[in-house]
């Protein structure tokens, strides 16, 4: 795939991964094919704020859990009132981390 | 979640609820009002979850009728916390995959929109009805 396609989409979705995956997303997108770019595109990534927001707001009925996708955790949070209260508060650290290891998983299948 | 991670947290999560359930029924007696749930502190009114340590502690006692009627939850978490410790012994020991794979394999089940929508609602209903018994 050409640079400038891949530094684009760098630019705009960096902020969805973590920083340490950065690198190998680039290398690997340049050597993908660019028939993968319109999966690449429509690849549903979700914004590390936002959950970060809803684990604050709704973190206690797993919501947050259940929005990025990690259902099992989820109905776990929500069976435990937020794990007694403890999982509730570890998890406003943990979250957007969470959500961005969920981001890479999703684009790590077009790669 | 890998194999390792989610035994590993099983575990964690095993003897926190243990050592929780055990806490509660020594607890009863110095706070019978305490819940450690943040929504409720919160708003005031019960979370759909709130009412399943009751429910756990009324089942030890056999009391299977009022443990449902106290949060029908409960007997789900009541069977978690009965087949999980067996079932992680088993595949630990024999060095299986047995309850890591069933565990993704009931992820992608729940995933299935209709199947998420007709669980939406129980928890819903049972919000609803948590809410009216006043827990």
């Amino acid at each position: 795939m050409d640079s400038q396609k891949v530094d684009m989409f760098l630019m705009t979705n960096a902020k969805y991964f973590q920083a340490k995956h950065l690198n190998y997303i680039r290398e690997r997108l340049q050597v993908a094919d660019d028939s993968k770019w319109a999966m690449i595109q429509s690849a549903d990534l979700k914004d590390p704020t936002t959950s970060l927001l809803v684990s604050i707001f709704a973190g206690s009925l797993g919501i947050d859990r259940f929005i990025i996708g990690d259902i099992g955790l989820g109905v776990g949070k929500l069976l435990t009132c937020g794990g007694l209260g403890i999982w509730y508060i570890v998890d406003i650290f943990l979250i957007t981390d969470a959500t961005k290891a969920k981001n890479m998983e999703k684009l790590q299948m077009f790669l | 979640m890998t194999r390792n991670r989610l035994y590993f947290f099983l575990f964690l999560a095993l003897i926190a609820g243990y050592s929780y359930v055990f806490s509660e029924t020594c607890m009863k007696i110095s706070h019978p009002t305490f819940t450690p749930c943040i929504f409720k502190n919160i708003t005031g009114i019960a979370c759909p979850s709130c009412g399943v340590t009751r429910s756990v502690l009324l089942l030890i006692h056999g009391n299977v009728t009022f443990a449902i009627l106290t949060n029908p939850l409960g007997l789900i978490v009541a069977a978690i916390m009965a087949i999980t410790p067996l079932w992680m012994l088993y595949d630990v020991f024999l060095k299986r995959d047995t309850l890591h794979s069933s565990y993704l394999k009931t992820e992608k089940i729940l995933k299935t929109p209709l199947i998420a929508m007709l669980l939406f609602i129980l928890i819903s209903a049972n919000w609803a009805w948590n809410i009216h018994k006043g827990l």
